[in-house]
């Protein structure tokens, strides 16, 4: 069979946003691929070093808007340390609060993404609708869906009072009871099962070798998970329960998904029910003594690195954000080498794109 | 995983491969070994092997203002804990060894830092742009330009 | 008197089915899951008549959302130039508008107007869904006074 090259993008109805791969193929026999990254590189990093550190935080959050308040967050911490000073307990737990609605939100709109690439249409829209209870959550506590602004330097920015509380218990509560019906569907679905069980596996020496992190990892059996390994505060004082699968293959990516969002959810929980007393902001001084730190955070779609250098001034000297996408794409053309035409769409949904992050 | 002591790694990497290692503390969060470009590849193979799990983060790269003439590159790690090799290449010729035939993840992060800071990695086909347009013509961008006053 | 009764029953045909293409010009993706958000039952815009579609030559409007940068320009061209004739844009969110917060980076030309005639500007960084629904609806006027078609 000869070999045909087909470009996918920048435009294209399975991509959110704008990638180019050109895939190569002989009937129906995927046989390779390429990716060209880069339509959404904004230069942040260089941006980050026109700004002053508080200008900074509008900026870090538009990096991505699925995962923006994880970007914060990290940032947050480490001008934090660069400061010396440790937020209050209260700032750490809503910090975590956030991160973990932030999760359940980005891997319901991933279930849902899979589900139409699939073609489950209505699990579609079933899972997106019941996703909007969790930005309900977020709009009642930040004011906004997608887009926080819930971190400034030296904790959050807003309280929570009992009112509040008792609210988003009750909204956690439905949207737990939904979440778990659409997670046992999509685990039992056989229609799923068939479309992704054996399609692309990747071992666990590819895994290590190409540096690949999150969901993508622990569904071939590698144990990483920052929140347990390296946790920011206050994930030291709260138990994670780390999902693995050894089966490496596209329905261990979604089982593993499927199962952390329920994690995620019983992590609300706790939190909300830890919920220290006290203030949640220390007031900062705008100048950030010398130094350099690097912090890692447990984006939702895995390892997020910062690298933060200061030389006393009131603006970065160099700010290096090492996205997990980034990773987890080098892997791509790899992943495309073993498949069949129509396995494409699954394979591009376990990666879980978010080329807004990869390319900053 | 075992608890990580960087004096550890180091012992491994001098019995190993008779290089000095020199820690540098100036980064809180991850230890850091100041090591020299031709001891790259032979010190990753050790740190490959002394640990059951381990990858490669990120490659930073910066250039400080205070010395313009040389550029600081940063091979980050994780195994359990982060740590990091650093390196000090000269700003005008900056040579590293490619490291994708042993970590094939590293060919992304050699890209950017090649197009964004004019690294040439020697021991690799070619290194195509990853994030510039295509039509960029400026040079790399976070190194400042010397025609530049003040 | 006949083409005027014709032109009148097109543009409301046209009005009431909004097919729409969406492309993400190099945005962060708030303002595209929010486009997405409008798909599903909560916003549910098909109960207006607006469908997406997967290819430029179906559809009438363009949803566009991010920056434009240097490297996607022709790609946004090239899908405004396959559109069939009446064709809209829409400019979604402060990013597609005006550059948004990255305006003065090097790799940013700026909103979507430094590249194609832009009908409707909808503000926001992100749009909320209900937004984008009013800006549509602005759109739907627009068109039933289109004296060109």
């Amino acid at each position: 069979m000869d070999k045909i090259s087909i470009p996918i993008g920048p435009q294209h109805p399975l991509l959110k946003e704008p990638l180019s791969m050109m895939v190569d193929i002989a009937g129906e026999k995927v046989l390779g691929g390429s990716l060209r990254l880069g339509y959404v590189h904004r230069g942040i990093e260089r941006l980050a070093q026109q700004r002053t550190y508080v200008q900074n935080v509008h900026l870090i959050e538009r990096i991505c808007g699925i995962c923006s308040h994880v970007h914060t967050t990290a940032y947050c911490y480490a001008v934090e340390a660069l400061l010396g000073i440790e937020i209050p307990p209260r700032a750490q737990y809503i910090r975590a609060l956030m991160c973990e609605l932030e999760r359940i939100h980005s891997h319901l709109l991933w279930l849902g993404i899979l589900a139409k690439h699939i073609g489950l249409e209505t699990i579609f829209m079933h899972t997106w609708h019941d996703r909007e209870m969790a930005l309900d959550i977020m709009e009642e506590i930040s004011g906004g869906r997608v887009s926080h602004a819930a971190n400034q330097i030296g904790g959050v920015r807003f309280d929570l009072d009992e009112e509040h509380i008792d609210m988003i218990r009750g909204i956690l509560k439905k949207l737990h009871s939904q979440v778990d019906g659409l997670v046992d569907i999509i685990e039992t679905e056989p229609a799923a099962m068939a479309r992704t069980k054996g399609v692309a596996p990747i071992s666990p020496d590819m895994i290590k070798a190409y540096g690949v992190v999150g969901p993508v990892a622990r569904a071939s059996g590698v144990d990483i998970d920052l929140r347990r390994d390296a946790p920011l505060p206050p994930y030291d004082q709260l138990e994670v329960k780390v999902v693995t699968h050894p089966g490496g293959d596209a329905w261990a990516r979604t089982f593993v998904r499927a199962e952390e969002t329920r994690v995620s959810l019983n992590l609300c929980e706790k939190i909300l029910e830890d919920l220290p007393e006290g203030d949640v902001s220390l007031r900062t001084p705008r100048r950030v003594p010398e130094g350099e730190v690097i912090i890692r955070a447990e984006a939702p779609r895995g390892e997020l690195f910062y690298y933060l250098r200061s030389d006393g001034s009131d603006k970065p000297a160099r700010l290096k954000v090492r996205t997990p996408t980034l990773a987890t794409l080098s892997l791509l053309p790899v992943q495309l080498a073993e498949i069949n035409v129509a396995d494409i769409p699954v394979v591009l949904a376990g990666v879980d794109l978010c080329i807004a992050c990869a390319d900053r | 995983m075992k608890k990580f002591n960087i004096l550890d790694l180091c012992i491994e990497i001098e019995t190993k491969t008779s290089f000095h290692c020199e820690v540098y503390d100036g980064i809180h969060g991850d230890h850091t070994i100041l090591i020299k470009p031709n001891q790259l590849k032979p010190v990753i193979d050790v740190i490959l092997e002394s640990f059951e799990y381990c990858h490669l983060s990120a490659i930073t790269v910066q250039q400080r203002n205070d010395q313009p003439d040389e550029i600081e590159v940063f091979y980050n790690f994780w195994s359990g804990s982060g740590f990091s090799l650093m390196l000090k290449l000269p700003v005008e010729s900056a040579k590293l060894p490619s490291i994708i035939s042993t970590i094939p993840g590293a060919d992304f992060y050699e890209r950017e830092a090649a197009e964004m800071f004019g690294i040439e990695f020697t021991g690799r086909n070619e290194t195509p742009p990853l994030l510039l347009p295509d039509d960029w013509d400026q040079g790399p961008p976070f190194i400042a330009k010397k025609e530049k006053n003040g | 008197m006949l083409n005027n009764v014709i032109q009148k029953a097109y543009r409301w045909a046209q009005k009431n089915s909004i097919w729409v293409i969406h492309f993400n010009t190099g945005g962060c993706n708030g303002c595209d899951i929010e486009i997405l958000d409008l798909l599903t039952p909560r916003y549910d815009v098909e109960r207006l008549g607006i469908v997406a579609q997967a290819s430029p030559r179906h559809a009438d409007v363009l949803l566009c959302t991010g920056p434009v940068t240097r490297q996607t320009r022709d790609g946004l061209v090239q899908i405004y130039s396959q559109m069939p004739s009446p064709k809209y844009v829409v400019a979604i969110g402060s990013c597609s508008n005006t550059g948004g917060v990255f305006v003065n980076s090097d790799t940013v030309l700026g909103g979507v107007d430094k590249a194609l005639p832009v009908d409707i500007y909808i503000p926001g960084c992100p749009v909320r869904p209900e937004a984008i629904i009013e800006g549509l609806l602005q759109l739907r006027e627009k068109i039933s006074q289109n004296e060109k078609i």
